[in-house]
């Protein structure tokens, strides 16, 4: 165990240092400010139309904010054992939870009261949409923290730690980048993130390959390689929520949808009337 | 490309034409009215020239014609045989001349009809010269000698100037003796018959006590000497303007003998050249409109008529516009809105049909007889039994045509406050006014051009009406004006003179209708005049206002 | 990182983690307004509205909130412009108009004898379909309320008609031509004009009867934003055909049809939810 903890601290050390816990809080802050500079959504007459639209958004980012600290936390507890934060994790969820529901209210009353329409009307669909995947991410990290406990309780030796921390180091820099896309509407960023998912996947499906040879190796492996599976699945589905994120903020800014399009369509869509 | 019948008149195009033509009849109609009431009327004043011609009496004898020839119109030979005029055979139509001959105290006629024929040698010489008079009409002849006192002073050409240089002396001495007897005497009898007033008063009062008495006395005797100063300057301007008199030959050859006392103008229009002429020309005009009228308003001007007419107008306008506003305030804004008011409504609508005579017999027999005559039982005792309102006089006749036009105003101003959107006194109401008070400050200002509409309408009207103000205060001749310098300067009480009243009178009741003819186109013309004047400076405060308060349309 | 050092506090944090952000806050202020919270400016109790034999309104009863812009919605003729001119007895004018019921303003009903109309008229305030400027200069326009309530000292009505005009958010348009006629502005500007002579006189209490019915989107947008500064200062009353202005402005929506109240609450809970099937059917456009 003290040996295991000692190579683990020392891969944090080299490659990871997006795993630490942060301040949530202070970071959504800083993100609200930076959206706060280039803002085509808040030119209204309507003042009330436009504290409604942003406070939306800020709820999102809230929200953006929460489930990227979750991604990191559940990877983080999951590495580092660490139960009592696996458990934090879970807790957060619930917030998670309110924050889509409260979202979701609040995109029902602006479409109810304000008839958005244009870019305005985008923000809201694209906002719902986004909402649901950011909850979908938030499941996916507690599933990782649940996943965490049990390995912690069953003391299962750490085998696939270095690709669980590769990938989640990875898929936590997507939804940082995704959110941060629809934070500054950039969509030389959304783009670079779809394109990350693509490499996720093949680092998925090498890790997939190496986590088979060891099964193969010690057949007693595969139970915690499972978990282990499970947990890099879940990382996967992850940068595959990003993935639409991104989409959404394509479709706020540019009107168009790019769920079903390839990467070539998609940048060309992008570099349209720019 | 031919268009059926049915097409053409589908397409609506005939009533196109029917209107248009009904437009154009009107035009042609009122403009040829007023041409042919300007051409008679102004003619009037240009100096014509007059003629000379032998005449041959139907016993052939020779003799001379003086005078204008006015008018020359065709006559049926026939139609002259029959009135025993002797024909020759074969003629079927004559000419005839109407000479106007002046002459009046020679000849005893001053226009004569003759037979183109019967005279000859027509000329126009020089030195004929027409005369304009205060009595007698024109006198037309030639010019004898000037004489200062009886004694001759110039004969032959000389005579001419002397004469022109003795009339401005004369007219400059009439003007004094006018001003003396016009306004300084006028004054003193002014005073005087409120001196003799007062005293009856007093009397009436039981107040005549000695002190009062010698008050008006001393006053009495004051005035008197006034008098008597006037009457002594009179007495010697008499004698100065009686020392000139002229000397003349009419066209009978009489030589007759006219003082310059009695002569206004005297002008050879054969010897005029055009601008001397159109200069004449205007000093008529002026005369016309600025001088008071002679010989039983066949000469002179009208002024007194327009004076009178104009202020008849305005004290009307005063009376009718509150009186027909508050009506029509009451009736759209208080009133409740039921059968009362809209039999009110109905009643006020007639008596806009009512005959204008009605409304004379009206004033006559309820403001004159009636309120009137209270009016001097209570407040004019010492004047009795000489009525003071009791009489037709300018106020009767202003009320009495406020009456008549009041329900122009009436309906006028309803109109206006109806078309004033309801928005507008919500609006007012809603900021907590009385309904009072959205009246005065919102709804009257916006009603006003309606309203002025209204005054134009009843302006148009009285100032057209004759029959009504023969009966309420109209005479042929007053002898001032009701507005004065005499204390209190406006005499209400007092008969005036109307133009309208002033052609009927000049054309159908003066002793000489030939010579009154011109002057009653003359007069209409100003009638005219006078009416599209009022109307003109109405209209444009009336257009002042409206774009005051213009989008109010909306 | 210590590692001893994590396993040491992770316990003590367990109950004091927190990601430092309050998801309370934000679903409080997401949370709907509700009436029995509000102060209660406008009480209507049992109103019912004659005109002539005919009854136009069927006992209506309805709490209007205190500084809080309430809306009356419903299709044409359902009395929602009746009901709003009750509060400020501007039906008295209307010949053969008979009102049942009490409206009671501050505990007072209005309708009782001896209420003088004129001043009701001054806490209750009221502006139009049409904009109606007087016909006189921008600055008598405004000045005019005070004119009526017999203030003339000239520092007083300046200070209230710039004042007023600033309320109305219209005085950097109108400042330099304040004595120009009234008549000259736009649509929107004399709308504007309106509410500011009507916040001259300082009212409680707003009705708008559909206010920018007669303008162009703009404009209207521009009375709108206007409404919703407004109603930290006064109790607003609209009426209005459109409904999406309705879920644009108010707080709380009224839907009324034949003379009654058929729905009362939220705007939110309303345009969202309706409790009512006449109410979901009207703001779905499903009415026959």
């Amino acid at each position: 165990m003290p040996e295991s903890n000692d190579s683990k601290a020392q891969a944090l050390d080299t490659d990871s240092q997006g795993l630490e816990e942060f301040d949530a809080g202070a970071y959504v802050e800083r993100i609200i400010n930076m959206a706060q500079n280039s803002d085509v959504h808040l030119q209204h007459i309507s003042q009330q139309f436009n504290t409604e639209l942003r406070d939306l958004r800020n709820h999102v980012l809230v929200m953006g904010g929460l489930v990227e600290k979750q991604v990191s936390d559940a990877t983080l507890s999951l590495v580092n054992a660490d139960t009592e934060l696996a458990q934090f994790v879970r807790q957060t969820e619930d917030d998670i939870d309110k924050l889509e529901v409260t979202i979701d209210e609040e995109c029902t009353r602006v479409i109810a009261r304000r008839q958005p329409t244009a870019s305005d009307l985008r923000l809201v669909m694209g906002v719902a949409k986004m909402v649901s995947d950011l909850e979908r991410i938030g499941d996916e990290a507690e599933k990782i923290a649940k996943i965490g406990i049990r390995l912690t309780e069953e003391g299962q030796a750490p085998r696939g730690y270095v690709e669980v921390r590769h990938i989640s180091n990875h898929v936590g820099q997507m939804v940082h980048d995704a959110l941060d896309s629809f934070t500054r509407f950039d969509l030389d960023l959304a783009l670079r993130v779809m394109k990350e998912d693509k490499a996720v996947d093949t680092e998925y499906k090498s890790a997939m390959r190496s986590l088979v040879t060891f099964m193969m190796e010690d057949p007693r492996n595969i139970t915690g390689i499972l978990n282990i599976i499970w947990v890099l699945r879940s990382l996967e589905r992850i940068g595959d929520h990003s993935r639409n994120i991104c989409e959404h903020v394509i479709y706020m800014v540019k009107g168009k949808d790019v769920r079903h399009a390839s990467l070539e369509k998609t940048e060309q869509i992008i570099e349209e009337r720019r | 490309m031919r268009v059926s019948v049915k097409e053409w008149t589908a397409k609506g195009d005939p009533w196109v034409w029917l209107n248009a033509g009904a437009v154009a009849i009107s035009l042609v109609m009122v403009l040829g009215l007023l041409s042919l009431i300007a051409v008679r009327g102004l003619s009037h004043f240009w100096p014509h020239s007059i003629m000379e011609a032998d005449y041959v009496g139907d016993d052939g004898k020779v003799s001379l014609m003086i005078g204008e020839v006015v008018e020359s119109e065709e006559v049926p030979a026939e139609q002259l045989r029959h009135s025993g005029v002797d024909v020759p055979e074969g003629a079927e139509f004559l000419n005839r001349l109407l000479i106007k001959t002046g002459n009046r105290d020679v000849l005893g006629f001053d226009f004569r009809w003759i037979l183109e024929k019967k005279i000859r040698d027509r000329r126009q010489p020089g030195d004929l010269m027409a005369i304009e008079r205060r009595e007698w009409g024109n006198f037309y002849g030639y010019l004898e000698d000037v004489k200062e006192s009886g004694e001759v002073v110039a004969s032959g050409p000389q005579a001419w100037d002397e004469f022109q240089q003795r009339i401005e002396r004369t007219l400059d001495l009439h003007d004094q003796i006018y001003d003396i007897e016009k306004h300084q005497i006028g004054s003193v009898n002014y005073t005087l018959e409120r001196l003799r007033l007062k005293e009856r008063r007093l009397e009436l009062n039981g107040k005549k006590t000695p002190q009062a008495m010698a008050d008006i006395e001393a006053e009495r005797a004051e005035e008197d000497q006034i008098y008597q100063s006037l009457q002594q300057q009179l007495s010697e301007l008499y004698t100065q303007i009686n020392r000139d008199s002229i000397t003349a030959r009419a066209m009978n050859g009489n030589v007759i003998d006219i003082p310059l006392a009695k002569v206004v103008r005297a002008f050879q229009p054969n010897n005029m050249d055009l601008f001397e002429k159109i200069g004449f020309y205007f000093v008529k005009v002026w005369e016309f409109i600025s001088d008071d009228p002679r010989e039983a308003n066949t000469e002179g001007g009208i002024f007194p008529a327009i004076y009178g007419t104009v202020l008849m107008v305005i004290i009307m306008s005063v009376i009718v516009t509150p009186l027909g506003v508050v009506a029509a305030v009451y009736l759209r804004e208080y009133a409740h809105q039921g059968a009362m008011t809209r039999i009110i409504r109905i009643a006020v609508n007639n008596l806009a049909g009512v005959p204008s005579i009605v409304y004379g017999v009206f004033g006559l027999g309820f403001f004159i007889y009636f309120i009137g005559s209270n009016i001097d039982q209570a407040l004019y005792p010492e004047a009795l039994p000489s009525p003071t309102f009791g009489t037709p006089g300018l106020m009767w006749a202003s009320i009495t045509l406020a009456i008549l036009t009041l329900p122009v105003v009436i309906v006028a101003t309803e109109e206006g406050l109806a078309r004033i959107p309801r928005s507008m006194r919500e609006g007012s109401l809603a900021l907590g006014a009385t309904k009072a008070e959205t009246l005065w400050r919102v709804v009257i200002p916006m009603a006003s051009p309606a309203m002025m509409t209204g005054v134009i309408l009843a302006i148009a009207r009285a100032a057209g009406e004759v029959a009504p103000l023969m009966l309420v205060g109209v005479v042929k001749l007053a002898p001032s004006l009701p507005l004065d310098g005499n204390y209190p300067y406006l005499h209400l009480d007092q008969k005036f003179m109307h133009l309208g009243f002033h052609i009927y009178d000049v054309g159908f009741q003066s002793p000489n209708v030939e010579a009154a003819r011109p002057l009653v186109y003359a007069t209409a013309l100003l009638l005219v005049a006078v009416i599209a004047l009022l109307n003109l400076s109405a209209v444009a405060i009336r257009n002042r206002l409206r774009e005051k308060y213009k989008a109010l349309e909306m | 990182m210590n590692d001893s050092m994590t396993q040491t506090t992770a316990h003590q944090e367990t109950k004091s983690r927190t990601h430092g952000i309050d998801i309370s806050a934000i679903e409080r202020s997401a949370e709907d307004i509700s009436i029995e919270q509000e102060t209660i400016a406008l009480q209507v109790n049992n109103l019912k509205l004659y005109y002539g034999e005919k009854e136009a309104l069927h006992g209506i009863d309805m709490q209007i909130p205190q500084k809080r812009v309430t809306a009356f919605i419903g299709p044409s003729g359902c009395g929602k412009s009746t009901l709003l001119r009750c509060f400020n007895r501007m039906n008295d004018l209307v010949d053969g108009c008979r009102i049942d019921g009490r409206i009671l303003l501050e505990d007072q009903n209005i309708y009782e004898k001896g209420v003088d109309v004129a001043e009701l008229r001054r806490r209750v305030g009221m502006v139009f379909q049409k904009p109606n400027p007087f016909p006189k200069s921008i600055y008598e326009n405004v000045a005019y309320g005070l004119r009526i309530q017999g203030i003339n000292k000239k520092r007083v009505i300046d200070e209230t008609v710039e004042w007023a005009l600033k309320s109305a958010a219209l005085w950097d348009e109108v400042k330099d031509r304040l004595n120009e006629s009234a008549l000259g502005l736009s649509g929107g500007q004399q709308q504007r004009l309106v509410i500011a002579r009507t916040v001259a006189v300082k009212p409680e209490v707003l009705l708008l009867d559909e206010p920018a019915s007669a303008l162009d989107p703009l404009s209207t947008l521009k009375i709108e934003e206007l409404i919703h500064e407004l109603k930290d200062e006064y109790t607003i009353v609209i009426v209005t055909h459109n409904m999406q202005q309705a879920a644009r402005v108010s707080d709380y929506t009224a839907f009324m049809y034949m003379g009654d109240l058929i729905e009362f609450g939220s705007t939110n809970q309303l345009f969202t939810n309706p409790v009512s099937k006449q109410t979901e059917d009207y703001i779905t456009g499903r009415y026959g």
